[in-house]
């Protein structure tokens, strides 16, 4: 592979970086306000791509607009959701087996809801973006729509983290993801942080799958493969740290594009060069969540100051 | 202890001869009518092809009870078909587990089921356990039919001939000038038993008719990928004159939506089983014109009976019937009648028997004629279809059967 080639890739492994970015963060900061591991999650990624498609066949609206709307509508969702059933879960500085039994089963209900009301066809959405894209020279070729994709994922992060530093509400998050009982001392309240947290990572779900309905087909079961990989992230990202989540799945795409066409020097009889096959791409996840978790648990943002850390 | 009075012992007998009479008629209508048993997703991912096979299996049953049922000569009568469903939520251990109740609590004389391989293989091991006839009709890897088991049969043909009948496809367009001989040839494949029966049967019919093909890219990717960048680096950095894929549906939306955007072209492409799929076309637009497949039944056949039984299907379940699901499912379902009639009994291993020498000579799947090969599984040539604009779909091979000339090389847009 020539330089220019290698260029491409690296392009494609930053858009799809910022597709992950934006499909992590909302439980990234969900686990770190309250210590739910939201495997919901995947139902409410799922929920924003129906949501899009919903907007786009019956009243003809961009995915983008459909992807804006999904945040207030998935923010006052999650602020149900929280009212109706998180909030009854026990306090906890750690993640409790009810809460991850909770959300699993409300993932379940979604999913089951979502063959009932669309059926398991898979679905897609088709705008005059979707398939074109910029071409640079004969080798480099940057889809359009993912383009959009990582502008708006970026803008978000933008947006949470404005939110983060410069708002009541941040402050709030922040004080009770550094410690909730110093933070209730000082006049924090943790029960309505909690809901607005809880809204606020449901928006980003929604319009995450909202994005991500641009670039793959779906259906109710949607949103399974990207689970996995928005555990990885914040893993990588130390759990609690929204900066953490960029870097997170900048290594995590970059790794998962590369590992198949770096090869790999090999001495048996003299030097060999090992490609690793692509259907061993998704080793790569599951390695990196256990290197990470034996060398560096608190993430790899523990690596550098602590400025970079938001939360 | 209370001592029973006259009026108690005889409300007991009552009981008991009410519950008797009730076993006894259950037992006589049980004996009256063959039980088959159907294990098939209705829910969860696969419910879409699992309700498709359903409805056929039921249009058989329908057809053949309307005309008095299966003649069972030890009976010396007709005796109506009796289906026990059930829905195994696309779960191969709750698939398993119900294929063994139809077969040990239900009795059922045989059991239809197991779409897809992953179902199928979770079911194939309680036949011979059950010493029940079981027939897929969704399931066509060898990692079912080639473990000698005496009591598993299915009605698709195998996967490996998908590779086997596009490589006779793309041999034939270069015989007939349209391809130049040596393509070069790029194929990416699901990391499945699926996608290798698929790469074998191709490059099985490539070493027996060397010089027209050489594998430029032989590569594996794994279900539900999200990102096929790389491995289509390797495909674009290898030049490849035909790009041959086999996936499923998800699978083949991604990549081939990734395909196009990376500005890719090849001289003929194909996704295996995948091509004619309204969701994809609906998906991808007219960037899925051209692409060929592989597919066990098209609703475009030119058989009598193939389109008799899309009118019929259409009139039983109010709609067209789109894809290849339903036909083997239907055919599988009257096969076994034929094999139950010419065992005259409702002896399983009777059955088995007969299921391996009968023959459906009206079937509606390629071919016209569905039979049981010694290891089980039916072969029966597939169609290839091509997509065309504006939403058509031709089969282009075999000639016999086709209903529109191929594109090949497809044009560069």
């Amino acid at each position: 592979m020539t330089a220019i080639e290698y260029l491409d890739l690296l392009l494609k492994a930053l858009l799809l970086a910022g597709v992950y970015a934006a499909m992590a963060v909302g439980m990234t900061v969900v686990y770190g306000v309250m210590k739910i591991v939201n495997l919901a999650h995947a139902g409410f990624l799922m929920l924003g791509a129906y949501f899009a498609l919903e907007m786009f066949q019956r009243f003809h609206l961009d995915p983008i607009w459909g992807a804006i709307l999904a945040i207030p509508a998935f923010f006052l969702f999650g602020m149900i959701v929280h009212w109706t059933l998180v909030r009854w879960l026990p306090k906890s500085d750690t993640p409790t087996l009810a809460s991850l039994l909770l959300m699993f089963g409300f993932w379940l209900v979604l999913q089951n809801m979502g063959y009932l009301f669309w059926g398991n066809e898979d679905q897609s959405i088709l705008t005059p973006l979707t398939l074109s894209a910029v071409h640079i020279g004969e080798s480099i070729s940057i889809p359009k729509v993912n383009l959009v994709v990582f502008a708006a994922a970026a803008v978000c992060m933008v947006v949470l983290q404005v939110i983060f530093n410069k708002t009541w509400f941040g402050r709030s998050m922040r004080a009770e993801i550094q410690n909730p009982y110093a933070a209730k001392i000082v006049g924090v309240d943790d029960e309505r942080t909690s809901r607005l947290t809880f809204g606020l990572g449901t928006a980003f779900a929604g319009f995450a799958g909202a994005l991500l309905g641009m670039l793959y087909s779906f259906s109710p079961d949607f949103g399974r493969p990207f689970l996995l990989r928005s555990f990885v992230i914040i893993v990588l990202g130390g759990l609690e740290s929204v900066s953490g989540v960029a870097l997170g799945a900048i290594v995590l795409a970059v790794l998962e594009t590369f590992s198949t066409t770096i090869p790999f020097p090999w001495y048996h009889h003299g030097w060999n060069y090992y490609y690793l096959p692509p259907s061993y791409q998704p080793v790569i996840p599951f390695a990196l969540l256990v290197v990470v978790l034996l060398l560096l648990p608190k993430g790899l943002a523990s690596l550098f100051s602590r400025r970079w850390k938001v939360a | 202890m209370r001592i029973l009075s006259l009026r108690d012992h005889f409300g007991r007998a009552l009981m008991f001869g009410v519950v008797f009479l009730i076993l006894c008629m259950a037992s006589a209508a049980a004996q009256d009518t063959i039980t088959i048993g159907v294990v098939l997703p209705t829910t969860g991912s696969e419910s879409k092809p699992g309700l498709y096979q359903k409805e056929g299996i039921e249009l058989a049953i329908k057809q053949i009870n309307d005309a008095g049922g299966i003649m069972v000569k030890s009976k010396g009568k007709k005796l109506k078909v009796n289906e026990i469903f059930y829905d195994d939520s696309t779960d191969s251990k709750k698939s398993a587990s119900l294929a063994e109740r139809a077969m040990s609590a239900d009795n059922a004389v045989a059991v239809i089921g197991g779409y897809s391989t992953v179902l199928g293989i979770a079911e194939s091991v309680m036949a011979d356990r059950y010493k029940t006839p079981w027939i897929t009709t969704g399931a066509g890897a060898t990692a079912i039919f080639g473990k000698g088991y005496q009591y598993a049969f299915g009605s698709l043909s195998p996967v490996a001939l998908i590779g086997t009948t596009s490589a006779e496809f793309l041999g034939a367009m270069i015989d007939q000038g349209k391809l130049k001989k040596g393509l070069k040839i790029a194929m990416v494949v699901e990391n499945t038993d699926h996608g290798t029966d698929y790469v074998t049967g191709f490059t099985d019919w490539s070493n027996k008719h060397p010089g027209y093909f050489q594998i430029a890219v032989n590569e594996k990717f794994e279900l539900g990928a999200t990102d096929f960048s790389s491995i289509l680096q390797k495909v674009k950095n290898s030049h490849a004159d035909v790009f041959l894929s086999d996936a499923h549906l998800p699978d083949y939306i991604t990549m081939h939506r990734q395909y196009l955007q990376n500005g890719l072209h090849h001289q003929m492409i194909s996704y295996g089983a995948r091509g004619p799929e309204a969701a994809a076309r609906q998906a991808l637009g007219a960037g899925t014109d051209y692409i060929f497949a592989g597919i066990w039944w098209s609703n475009k056949l030119p058989y009598p009976q193939a389109k008799k039984f899309a009118t019929d299907y259409k009139a039983f379940t109010g709609h067209d019937v789109d894809s290849w699901y339903a036909a083997p499912a239907y055919d599988g379902m009257r096969i076994l009648a034929k094999a139950i009639e010419t065992a005259g009994s409702l002896d399983k291993t009777a059955i088995r028997d007969a299921l391996k020498k009968v023959e459906l000579k009206d079937s509606v799947l390629p071919g016209q004629v569905l039979k049981f090969s010694a290891n089980g599984q039916a072969e029966y040539p597939f169609v290839i279809t091509q997509n065309k604009p504006d939403n058509k779909v031709d089969i282009v091979f075999p000639k016999d059967a086709a209903t529109g000339d191929p594109v090949a090389p497809i044009p560069n847009k």
